[in-house]
């Protein structure tokens, strides 16, 4: 009896209708590209226990001009992943208060981002007395 | 003033369900004033040109939540968004993105407001109180808890922004999570192992991959986002405490 | 046409629509509630209300005190053993109210905090920041969710009441969706559609606020009383006629003429405060605010805007931004998005603009209206407690307290009433039915809904306003009669069935029609003036050997409502000057002195 016939629009494309999605498509995106260092990485780790041979050759594959492009590439997309993420840090994390006063969404990735310099110096302070 | 007197080109996405297959748009040319917002526009159209066309308004400051329609592709409130930001451009406007629409503008909200039924959205007393026992106390702090969550008007434009709701439309979605999470912030309530069950299901928090766009269109800040993220983590305490304690997390 | 069978139905899913369903689910999970709204419920008008609720609260206040506040700010036009009933009722349902989680602001150590409001002697407003209203709705809406006995009906229509045997027993609806008709069949019927505001041009309202339910009662034969009494807040929006709440006052804000002068001690509500000071200036009723302010532009003492037009200066900048953000903060970003300015930097242009109708749908102090089986509530109903002028933070309070009587009167009346005639009454929803649909349907029409209501509230506005006079309120009276007939002519260029709304506003139109002319004609027939009733034309002054009385407006078919005299309920406070300020200080020692 009902007149009624709702119009349900379709979803295709919808990522492109707006740069915020575009943004988040991007990022989503980018995760792929850290697990392809990841996984460069590991194979770094199998080829060491290879031996000697076997990890010389796979040193020599990482000086290659592709090599270095691909960790170009890498460095930018992970460099975009990882804005991105600290930039979720407000929307992610339970709301921080100090004194009776929540902190603001720039504080609170400002505080993500100095948490993962301190961390990261430290671990290259690490690496650096290893090397030593 | 006439003369002077500017016009602007409102695009309008039209669906007539009982004469139209599919929506179409139409283009009206409106003369506005400054101080017009994109609602008013829409009435001049109604009042002018075409009585059919089908809007939902009320309060015309931004609290009673009806006016909600996307706006160059934006969701916004149709009340606080002024026609004088987009001329000399013309302004298209459209029904809120992922819900059926009814007719133009208007669009199917029963589904929201079976979501927001189905969280229990009321006190669910942690200590029973009589009336003669007066007010339970609420430190600030305590206050301070909820009261960002008590401010979301039931607008939907969360629900017009976030594509996982679009996707899937059981998504139990932003701003219904956010009055569940509103209740289980608030001192006076016990209800929150209740509501748990809802939370972690299928309709769950887990359908959102943390767009985040939907905080970003709220008109009052109650950033239903962080709701839907925080109550993530929760589930996820929830299911490991099911592991740890004899008698388990909540049901 | 479908058919639902319920024991109560209420009309209006507002503030007091809500407290009365919930009031009747509590008395008896039996019965069947059927409630009608023709907007979401969160949406109802009393999302609007900013300021707050009154109810004693300080060890310093007493339920006494309230009920010389409001009798006397209602210019004794009140019914005083309804007000003694409501200002003892009001702390506990404020009370349960917090029970439910609305979220009062707090004192420091945990308590709710009250604040000032205007014409009254202590500060007992219970405030959620500046959304009071808000979270007030959306409590009562979301508590009510907890009753399985209330079943909504989300956007229907009411667009008619049923009679039958002497008694009301259903509602007739539209489900707008579809346009299609029910007849909900109910023992006792509630009205609680809010005011009429919306006749006027330039008012704080929402767009839903049509007198709908006013006007369906009154074509029962049911009385309209004090009609004519209709609030202009002093402090609005220019050309839109948005809100700027009375707390901008209480919180402490100032006044302004263009010679930056605070104009309000020069009209008996002075001498001059620093401090917000209860009763005093800034803090007087709205109706002597209103008032001012069009004695300030008649000696030219307004800010002309180019395009606002005439306006004062509501200055709140010494307050500061933080206090402002805390306690204001709608007004904050409606200042902001609205207006484009920063109310910490810049004073607000403001004038009165209509807000609130004193007058509704006649009942006793138990909400029952006159017609067996009807009740009305909230700002659509006269209960009594306004008289002629309604004191800020009174009508929220209202909602509850008299939403629930209402719901337990009814759920007495639905148990004990003997069964309908269930023929009858759908003969009749089909008659209501087939007139409906005919306004749809008919064609030929050539004047638009717009049109007419737009001559509407010009009139209203020309011959009601702040300050009344015989010859413009006639001439107001005769446009709408003359809108009256032309209505007859109209066209609805929307023929479609599903969320047609073309229709409905005509439908609202002709409910406003209906208002509007018991508005003017009580007015016109109130020979003085009193509280938000003001006249220039020979009736200056409180008449109370002739008018103390309430005016009852009944219909009458094709004409002319005919407007009959009620008393007024006298309980312990007399007629006296109603003053305020310095003066008002004066009285009130002098009636304490007399007392002992």
């Amino acid at each position: 009896m009902s007149k009624r016939r709702p119009y349900v629009r379709p979803m295709g494309g919808w990522w492109k209708k707006n740069p915020f999605f575009v943004e988040y498509m991007v990022h989503e995106g980018t995760a792929l590209f850290v697990a392809a260092y990841a996984v460069t990485l590991l194979v770094g780790l199998v080829r060491l226990g290879q031996g000697e041979a076997a990890w010389n050759g796979w040193l020599e594959a990482m000086k290659s001009p592709l090599s270095i492009v691909f960790h170009l590439v890498l460095l930018v997309a992970i460099a975009y992943h990882a804005i991105t993420w600290f930039k979720l840090f407000p929307l992610t994390m339970p709301p921080m208060v100090v004194n009776g006063k929540r902190l603001e969404p720039n504080v609170v990735v400002g505080g993500g981002w100095t948490a993962a310099v301190v961390v990261a110096l430290g671990l290259l302070a690490v690496v650096w007395r290893i090397a030593q | 003033m006439s003369e002077s007197q500017k016009i602007i080109e409102i695009e309008v996405l039209r669906y007539n369900p009982e004469s139209d297959k599919e929506p179409h748009r139409e283009v009206y040319k409106v003369p506005f004033s400054d101080d017009m917002s994109v609602l008013q526009g829409a009435q001049y159209i109604k009042d002018n040109f075409d009585g059919s066309l089908t809007f939902r308004w009320s309060c015309r400051m931004a609290i009673c939540g009806s006016c909600g329609m996307m706006i160059n592709g934006i969701p916004k409130l149709s009340c606080e968004t002024f026609l004088r930001d987009y001329y000399p451009n013309r302004i298209s406007i459209e029904a809120m993105a992922h819900f059926p629409i009814e007719k133009d503008l208007v669009v199917d909200l029963s589904g929201f407001i079976e979501k927001l039924e189905s969280i229990q959205p009321y006190i669910i007393p942690r200590e029973a109180r009589t009336l003669e026992q007066g007010e339970y106390i609420q430190s600030p702090a305590q206050f301070n808890e909820y009261i960002q969550f008590t401010s979301c008007i039931n607008c939907t434009l969360c629900y017009a922004a976030c594509p996982q709701f679009g996707l899937n439309p059981d998504f139990i979605g932003p701003a219904a999570m956010a009055l569940l999470h509103r209740y289980n912030m608030d001192s006076r309530d016990g209800g929150a192992e209740q509501r748990m069950q809802l939370v972690t299901s299928e309709e769950g928090v887990f359908n959102c991959s943390a767009v985040g766009y939907c905080s970003e269109v709220c008109p009052k800040h109650v950033d239903p986002g962080n709701a839907v993220n925080i109550n993530k983590i929760n589930a996820a305490k929830d299911y490991f405490l099911r592991f740890l304690s004899p008698k388990g997390g909540s049901k | 046409m479908e058919i639902f069978k319920a024991d109560v139905v209420i009309v209006g899913g507002g503030g007091a629509g809500l407290r009365a369903a919930i009031a009747v689910a509590e008395c008896d999970p039996k019965l069947k509630i059927a409630l009608v709204s023709k907007v979401y419920p969160m949406r109802s008008h009393t999302v609007a209300a900013e300021g707050g609720a009154a109810g004693v609260k300080k060890p310093t206040d007493s339920f006494e005190y309230h009920f010389h506040d409001t009798v006397g700010g209602g210019d004794w036009l009140c019914e005083q053993d309804v007000v003694e009933y409501f200002v003892e009722q009001a702390p506990l349902e404020l009370t349960q109210l917090e029970h439910w989680g609305c979220p009062w602001s707090r004192t420091e150590d945990g308590h709710v905090n009250v604040r000032a409001f205007g014409g009254m002697k202590i500060e007992r407003t219970w405030f959620a920041a500046d959304k009071s209203g808000f979270h007030i709705l959306h409590t009562l809406f979301q508590t009510s969710i907890k009753y399985p006995s209330i079943k909504r009906f989300d956007e229907h229509f009411c667009v008619d009441i049923l009679e039958e045997d002497g008694r009301c027993q259903g509602a007739v609806v539209i489900e707008m969706g579809t346009g299609e008709f029910t007849m909900i069949e109910a023992k006792s019927v509630i009205i609680a559609t809010g005011g009429a505001g919306r006749v006027f041009r330039e008012s704080t309202l929402g767009g839903i606020v049509t007198g709908d339910g006013m006007a369906l009662a009154y074509r029962h034969g049911v009385a309209l009383r004090d009609m004519e009494f209709v609030q202009y807040h002093p402090t609005c929006m220019p050309v839109t006629g948005l809100l700027f709440t009375e707390a901008c006052r209480g919180e402490g804000g100032y006044l302004v003429n263009k010679d930056g002068y605070r104009y309000l001690q020069d009209y008996g509500l002075g001498p001059l405060q620093d401090k917000p000071k209860n009763k005093y200036m800034e803090l007087g009723p709205r109706d002597r605010l209103s008032q001012a302010f069009f004695f300030e532009q008649q000696k030219g003492r307004t800010i002309e805007h180019p395009t606002l037009g005439s306006v004062v200066h509501l200055d709140l900048r010494h307050l500061g931004e933080a206090y402002l953000r805390e306690r204001l903060p709608l007004i904050y970003e409606m200042a902001e998005t609205f207006m484009g300015l920063d109310p910490a930097k810049d004073p607000i242009p403001v004038r009165p603009g209509v807000h609130y109708t004193m007058g509704g749908i006649k009942t006793d102090g138990k909400c029952a209206a006159s017609l067996k089986g009807l009740y009305a509530i909230g700002e659509c109903s006269s209960v009594g407690i306004h008289g002629a002028n309604r004191l800020g933070s009174n009508s929220l309070t209202e909602l509850l307290v008299f939403g629930k009587v209402a719901g337990v009167e009814a759920a007495k009346n639905a148990k004990s009433a003997a069964p309908g005639n269930s023929a009858a009454l759908l003969k009749q929803a089909q008659a209501v039915e087939q007139r409906v649909m005919a306004l749809k349907t008919k064609t030929g029409g050539s004047e638009r809904i717009s049109v007419i209501r737009k001559e509407m509230t010009q009139s209203m506005e020309d011959g009601c306003g702040i300050y009344r006079m015989e010859k413009t309120m006639q001439a107001t009276c005769d446009k709408l009669a003359e809108l009256r007939e032309r209505f007859k002519n109209i066209s609805i260029d929307d023929k479609s069935s599903v969320w047609n709304t073309d229709w409905l506003t005509a439908i609202e139109l002709d409910y406003q029609l209906d208002v509007a002319q018991a508005m003017a004609h009580s007015a016109i027939n109130r020979k003085e003036s009193r509280g938000a009733h003001q006249r220039l034309d020979g009736y200056e002054q409180r008449d109370d050997v002739n008018f103390l009385k309430h005016s009852e407006a009944y219909y009458v078919a094709g004409a002319a409502p005919r407007i009959a005299l009620g008393d007024v309920k006298i309980t312990k406070s007399q007629p006296a000057a109603r003053v305020y300020g310095a003066a008002g200080e004066k009285a009130d020692q002098e009636r304490k002195a007399s007392h002992v």
